[in-house]
């Protein structure tokens, strides 16, 4: 909302204060000023001239020579593009000399061989807002010929505020002076609102409001004698300044008045109202189902029995809260009108205002809980400016609604408000910035009691008082503390979290770290691999595209995303890991939110390149498994969708199947448009990795030495290490220490079929060192069980 | 054999040692003259019982003399042999020392993850535990018990996406505040919990949002806190992310779920408050909402207002990360360039 200095000032005395002063207290006091801009700063050197003579250029389709008189001045030719001048308008005329607002110099210029003086200006070149439209005529009520333009237009700032939600009194420049006043402590000045007496007694006005929920208030003014007159000049300046269009004497002081005391105000023309003889029935109901309405903006509605009417005779004349109907609009010949000043519900207004997907000045200002105490301010200070500067006569009037509650006292401790601040303050620092903020502080029965300012309804309980009180003097006052500790937090914040232990095992192998939306296309995703398997995507009811319209089931979607972007700006080795929840459906039960890790390899290098990377892979998913406290892990090769036929495993612990690893099949690299061999693992580490990590123990360190031997051995070209070594381990041979497989022969001297293995077993006696016999009987041991396992034969 | 014999084999020797050019020859001159059995010297020593006695004291001497020179002749002469058989090993496994590494084959952190590491261990020095929740929630968590009950006018800025039928009773939580509700509900006070998590909003992506983006979520719950509370683990907090001298302000502000609700701002390092396009002219740079967990919220987690109080406050560590890495586009966050990660 844009307010106006000058008219803030009218209000409370802004004497001695900078505009952005006034910013800042209204920022950080919760009001923030998003921008000040000066409106009309600099005008004493624009003269108001008339427009006495004016033709064509010649030789120009365009330009036209104005001749502009100013008292005591022959004419002055002045070339100008603008096409709205006519002989007799008021100008704002720049002469030869002039600084104008916005930074230039005007001068004395040729153009078409024809002698400029200076300029005739648009209002934006006046800093008066962005129109440029043409040369800002002025009308005769508020400029005289030779007058200086700042007598037009005095000096102006306009605040662009971000009012709170909960603020709907700030939607005004009442409610933004009342905050002032109370911020400092300089005396509000309401704005003059005297109500005349009735001078008519027809018609005879009703209101009938079908649910004061729906309307809790419904203030039906009639209101005569109006004549075709412009609105006083300030309401005009004042409504220009703030960006709102001139729309004829009545509409602009009903706009006025909202913009002051925030109350929006409809009216109806009173003579294009269906009229029933000497009565006047106005009614407050739900719309019906095929009624419809034909807006103001020419746009016709459908009514519903959600949408709340304003009715005359039944006839709907108007949306509640949102828009007039154009059968009764005021327009120029308008001389009697129904005043409109009501309140209705706001979650209503909200709810239709989304339905017509239109929103108003009016509709913003229910949609946010305006009180409904304002109407009969708003109503009475139209009647008081029309009645002063349209002539108009007030006429019957009639109420709908319910009784207006008054606001309610709320207790108002100065012990809780301190504490809930954490500053020391009496009775008197916390009745006063209420009482600046008009509400009303007494003692009653030993205790404070404060009652809000009617037009607050945001302010309802003690912590409300204390906010009040805390902004008013300003958080900068309160002092920082921290609260003490009383009792130890618990032990388990203590544990380093997976995450870390996890993301540090991986950036030590050399992957970094990437991070992606957690929406994706969930037709693309089907194609990457994935640990979940086989199921159907969660959508979004709502997405904002059908590349982000589905919840990600993996996380390797996103890294082959992200290794083709790296690809595509020239990066030749690529390797990232993600951690994060991924989401399974399971129908209407809360969905599953795996907690995932996977890493991506790529490089676009042979088969035995790729094949190295994929088992540093799996080496690193051993490591995070055992700084994760994992234990031991297993793979078990598989064909899996999306990897690799020969080169996918899945990766067990204990009795859990906990991930999948892999090179990523040829026809899916593809598909995401990236060159080379993509090494993949993905994991979920929830349920198997805990927080804290491996426990740490460890075992008697024995100072017997080692023996260490090494057995080789030809077995068939398909034979698997995992399983070897399992068996290995299962005759649990009490000195075998350590079996680690050196080296893996693959070359033709061995004969088709068969390749060789070397293993290196290392031996140990706790208290003796062992004899060559027993590392024979070792050796043997381990032999057959390799034979049995896998038909090895020593080499 | 005389003591001048001895000489004159002691000074051949030396000689010989002299002239020794490798490890080897120089074995062998050690061998003849002072080998166990048949060295030239060892064998002249032997000859001591054969002399007179009164000789005895003085061939002695010279004995023990030559051998110690020999000796130490010999040692010498082996350092300098064995050194300068390395240099040649050496100079044959040259290595290219002045090649330029710029640091170890090692990954690097994504700048939020940091960025939200750093933000847990700032609040873990205060006693706060870092925990998780979620990510999907139901409208009662991440509103209803928030103090936003259907149609309220703070949902508006929650532009909230919801998922499709079957599982249409779930939405993607728009803030990780619902994380306060279960921590209430699931232990009694003392509270001191932060939690970073990931947020969706229905937001086109451009340079300022993404649609899904990350929060750090704070609440502390105990006897007597207060919102100087609230400020002084504020500035601390603040203070530790951006700075010791970088000012800091709180503005008073509103959400539903907070009362009294604070703002903070942070001055804007590029002008250093004077106003400049990355502030939008406001010298100032909001960076996180906060305030005293409204009683409504308390009682909604199963807290006594009237025993407890707290405060809660929410920060976005992809916004504090532009800021201060200098980004221009949140979106780069989420692109993975390895250009960009390879600079945290």
């Amino acid at each position: 909302m844009r307010v106006s200095h000058e008219w803030l000032g009218e209000m409370v005395d802004l004497e001695g204060l900078e505009p952005a002063q006034v910013a800042d207290l209204l920022t950080l006091s919760g009001t923030e000023v998003e921008k000040v801009t000066p409106f009309g700063v600099g005008l004493d050197q624009v003269v108001v001239g008339e427009v006495v003579g004016l033709r064509r250029v010649e030789g120009s389709d365009h330009l036209f020579l104005a001749h502009v008189a100013t008292p005591g001045l022959e004419p002055q030719g002045v070339v100008c593009g603008a096409d709205n001048l006519f002989v007799g308008a008021l100008v704002p005329w720049a002469r030869p000399g002039t600084r104008l607002p916005i930074g230039a110099e005007i001068g004395r210029k040729r153009l078409r061989g024809i002698w400029s003086e200076g300029m005739l200006c648009a209002p934006d070149e006046l800093g008066l807002g962005s129109d440029h439209d043409g040369v800002l005529i002025l009308s005769p009520e508020d400029a005289e010929v030779g007058m200086a333009l700042d007598m037009v237009y005095p000096a102006d700032h306009l605040y662009e505020l971000e009012v709170l939600s909960n603020r709907a009194d700030c939607l005004s420049h009442w409610g933004v002076a009342r905050e002032l006043s109370a911020l400092l402590s300089r005396p509000l000045r309401d704005p003059e609102a005297v109500r005349p007496a009735r001078s008519a007694s027809t018609p005879a006005v009703q209101v009938t409001v079908a649910s004061s929920v729906d309307c809790p208030v419904y203030l039906a003014e009639v209101l005569t004698g109006f004549s075709n007159t412009p609105a006083p000049a300030f309401v005009r300046r004042r409504l220009a300044a703030i960006g709102q269009r001139s729309l004829g004497g009545i509409v602009d002081l009903a706009n006025y008045v909202m913009f002051e005391i925030g109350q929006p105000l409809h009216t109806f023309d009173l003579d294009r109202l269906p009229s029933r003889g000497a009565e006047l029935p106005v009614g407050v109901r739900r719309g019906r189902d095929g009624e419809s309405i034909s807006c103001l903006d020419g746009v016709a509605r459908q009514l519903d029995p959600e949408t709340l009417v304003i009715t005359v005779g039944d006839a709907p004349q108007a949306v509640a809260g949102l828009i007039g109907g154009e059968a009764s609009a005021v327009g120029q010949e308008t001389g009697r009108v129904l005043l409109e000043a009501a309140n209705f519900n706001w979650a209503r207004l909200r709810s239709t205002s989304r339905r017509l997907r239109l929103r108003t000045e009016a509709s913003a200002r229910f949609e946010r809980q305006l009180s409904p105490h304002l109407a009969r301010r708003g109503a009475d200070r139209f009647v008081h400016l029309a009645v002063r500067h349209l002539g108009a006569k007030l006429g019957p009037g009639a109420e709908g609604g319910a009784p207006l509650a008054p606001a309610a006292a709320i207790r108002c401790d100065p012990v809780r408000i301190s504490s809930i601040l954490g500053m020391e303050l009496g009775p008197e620092a916390v009745a006063s910035p209420l009482r600046r903020l008009q509400f009303e502080v007494r003692q009653e029965g030993g205790e404070m009691l404060a009652t809000p300012s009617p037009y607050r309804t945001d302010v309802t309980s003690a912590v409300d008082l204390a906010e009040e009180v805390g902004r008013i003097i300003g958080y900068g006052e309160v002092p920082g503390t921290l609260p003490a500790i009383r009792q130890p937090p618990p032990l388990e914040a203590l544990a380093e979290p997976v995450a870390r232990l996890t993301s540090a095992a991986c950036r030590a192998a050399g992957f970094s770290e990437a991070l992606s939306l957690s929406l994706v296309s969930g037709e693309r995703e089907r194609l990457a691999p994935r640990l979940v398997g086989d199921l159907a995507h969660l959508e979004l009811a709502n997405p904002l595209s059908m590349q982000l319209g589905s919840l990600r089931q993996g996380l390797l979607q996103g890294l082959l995303q992200s290794a083709h972007h790296n690809q595509a700006r020239g990066q030749d080795r690529i390797r990232l890991f993600e951690q994060g929840a991924a989401f399974w459906a399971r129908g209407q039960e809360r969905p599953e939110e795996p907690w995932m890790l996977a890493a991506l390899d790529l490089a676009d290098d042979s088969a035995e390149e790729g094949a190295t990377r994929l088992r540093r892979l799996m080496a690193l998913i051993a490591s995070l498994s055992s700084v994760g406290g994992g234990g031991a892990v297993e793979f078990r090769p598989v064909t899996w969708p999306a990897l690799h036929r020969a080169r996918a495993a899945e990766v067990w612990a204990g009795a859990q199947r906990r991930g999948i690893v892999g090179e990523v099949a040829q026809p899916v690299t593809d598909l995401f448009d990236v060159r080379g061999r993509v090494e993949v693992a993905e994991l979920r580490l929830d349920g198997w990795l805990k927080p804290g990590g491996r426990p740490g123990h460890a075992p008697p360190l024995p100072r017997t030495p080692a023996l260490v031997l090494d057995l080789s051995v030809t077995v068939p070209s398909r034979a698997l290490l995992g399983p070897a070594l399992r068996a290995v381990a299962a005759l649990e041979l009490p000195e075998l220490e350590l079996v680690t497989p050196l080296d893996e022969y693959l070359g033709d001297q061995l004969g088709p079929g068969v390749k060789g293995w070397t293993l290196r077993l290392r031996l140990r006696h706790p208290e003796r060192t062992l004899t060559a016999a027993e590392g024979d009987r070792a050796r043997q041991a381990v032999l057959r069980a390799l034979e049995v396992e896998v038909g090895a034969k020593p080499r | 054999m005389t003591a001048v014999d001895l000489q004159e084999l002691t000074a051949m020797a030396l000689e010989e040692i002299a002239r020794a050019d490798s490890l080897d020859r120089l074995d062998e001159v050690r061998l003849r003259y002072l080998g166990r059995r048949d060295g030239l010297v060892t064998l002249a020593g032997q000859r001591l019982r054969e002399l007179a006695p009164e000789q005895r004291a003085a061939f002695g001497q010279e004995f023990n003399r030559a051998s110690g020179q020999l000796r130490s002749a010999l040692e010498t002469r082996q350092r300098e042999l064995a050194s300068g058989e390395a240099q040649l090993r050496e100079d044959a496994e040259w290595v290219d020392m002045s090649h330029p590494f710029r640091e170890a084959d090692q990954g690097h952190s994504h700048p939020v993850t940091g960025l939200i590491r750093e933000i847990e261990d700032i609040f873990a020095f205060l006693g706060y535990q870092s925990v998780g929740g979620p990510e999907l929630e139901d409208d009662q968590h991440n509103f209803q018990l928030l103090n936003m009950p259907p149609e309220h006018p703070a949902r508006d800025s929650h532009d909230t996406f919801y998922l499709s039928p079957p599982a249409g009773g779930w939405l993607y939580r728009t803030h990780t505040s619902p994380v306060q509700m279960r921590a209430m509900l699931g232990s009694p006070p003392p509270l001191r919990i932060i939690v970073p998590g990931k947020v969706a909003r229905r937001d086109n992506p451009d340079p300022t949002h993404t649609p899904v983006f990350h929060q750090v979520e704070g609440l502390c719950v105990d006897h007597g806190v207060t919102l100087g509370d609230l400020k002084g683990t504020l500035e601390y907090a603040i203070r530790a992310l951006f700075g010791r001298d970088r000012r800091v302000r709180l503005r008073a502000s509103f959400f539903p779920y907070t009362e009294p609700s604070l703002e903070a701002d942070v001055a804007c390092a590029v002008c250093q408050g004077a106003g400049c396009r990355t502030c939008l002219q406001k010298g100032w740079i909001e960076i996180l909402g906060s305030g005293m967990v409204h009683p409504q919220v308390l009682r909604n987690g199963g807290v006594d207002p009237e025993t407890y109080s707290g405060f809660a406050f929410g920060m976005g560590p992809d916004r504090i990360a532009v800021l201060r890495y200098g980004l221009t586009d949140l979106r780069d966050l989420y692109e993975n360039d390895l250009r960009l990660l390879e600079c945290f």
